[in-house]
């Protein structure tokens, strides 16, 4: 039963994120782009107020010593900088100015009717296989391989 | 496509930062407290892709993630705004070049996305929200890593482009 109630999970917060993100257009490529060219304030205060209060949260859930439904304890995961962070941040950060999207908002971007966004979509899940020889980990923000609340696909 | 008439504009084409920043921010903590997770898009490709091909560690409720993602884009761009319908998209990089620079642009533009997500650990959501918010080192030089990569390289777009973009 676990396995429902965490995929129907899944599917709520994946819908409540692409909710969000679509009511801030931030799916449109003229968003990002005005933000990056530092034209627009709007994504930096979408992106800072959101780390804010979930900085807030989880330092909170944390200092409790919160038990979450399905995880455990509370556990924050952090790590140390290591180069691959740079590497990488700096090649994603390249690829997110040339197509005006990423991850998450490139989904949006396609329900909304851009179907040149497939284009984005295939590049991305190439690129990802390309450097999972040389990567590990999930790309999560965080490392976790394996998932003791989650059942396998 | 969906009737504009009874669906059109309940929510504005853009709903302000500080109404939906702190929505996103509770979004996350919410989830941690579910699943003591945090919620990555590219963590979710990658899992989707595992699936898919069948091989690799794959987690269902990521694959249902990424599903989600689409799906409440697709409830809100089509039945909660004033829908657009079918279009190209990218609206000023459309307006800036020709589909032949575009095209391969973009298909290369998502490799470096997947490419760079992938050896960096994260990516936007991953790094610059949940791992941030977790005041994990690494998450805080990723960002500011792809957030000044991100700017810099618009600013040789915008020269490459003699400003047009």
């Amino acid at each position: 039963m676990n396995r429902l109630r965490t995929n129907i999970i899944g599917l709520a917060f994946g819908t409540m994120f692409g909710g969000v993100l679509a009511a801030g257009s931030l799916h449109e490529y003229d968003t990002i782009h005005n933000m990056l060219k530092l034209k627009e304030f709007y994504v930096f205060g979408f992106m800072g107020s959101a780390v804010i209060i979930a900085t807030l949260g989880l330092g909170t859930l944390e200092s409790r010593d919160t038990k979450t439904s399905f995880g455990g304890t509370i556990a924050l995961q952090r790590s140390d900088i290591k180069a691959n962070h740079l590497k990488g941040g700096a090649i994603f950060g390249s690829g997110w100015a040339i197509a005006g999207t990423c991850p998450a908002p490139v989904l949006v971007m396609l329900t909304s009717g851009v179907f040149l966004s497939l284009i984005v979509v295939a590049g991305i899940f190439i690129g990802l296989s390309l450097a999972n020889k040389q990567a590990e980990g999930f790309g999560d923000g965080e490392h976790r391989l394996t998932d003791q609340a989650g059942q396998r696909a | 496509m969906p009737d504009k008439i009874l669906f059109g504009a309940i929510l504005p084409q853009q709903v302000d930062w500080y109404i939906l920043g702190p929505i996103l921010g509770a979004i996350t903590v919410l989830f941690f407290l579910t699943m003591n997770q945090p919620l990555g898009a590219s963590g979710a490709y990658i899992h989707t892709m595992n699936y898919v091909r069948r091989s690799g560690d794959s987690v269902a409720w990521r694959v249902w993630y990424f599903v989600g993602i689409a799906f409440g884009g697709f409830v809100v761009t089509q039945f909660l705004q004033d829908a657009k319908g079918l279009r190209i998209g990218f609206d000023s990089f459309r307006n800036a070049a020709p589909l032949w620079i575009m095209v391969p642009a973009l298909f290369v533009g998502g490799i470096l996305i997947g490419y760079g997500a992938k050896l960096g650990g994260g990516c936007t959501s991953g790094h610059g929200i949940c791992g941030t918010a977790q005041r994990s080192k690494s998450s805080i030089a990723a960002t500011i890593t792809f957030m000044s990569s991100a700017i810099i390289t618009t600013g040789l777009i915008r020269l490459i482009s003699g400003g047009k973009l």
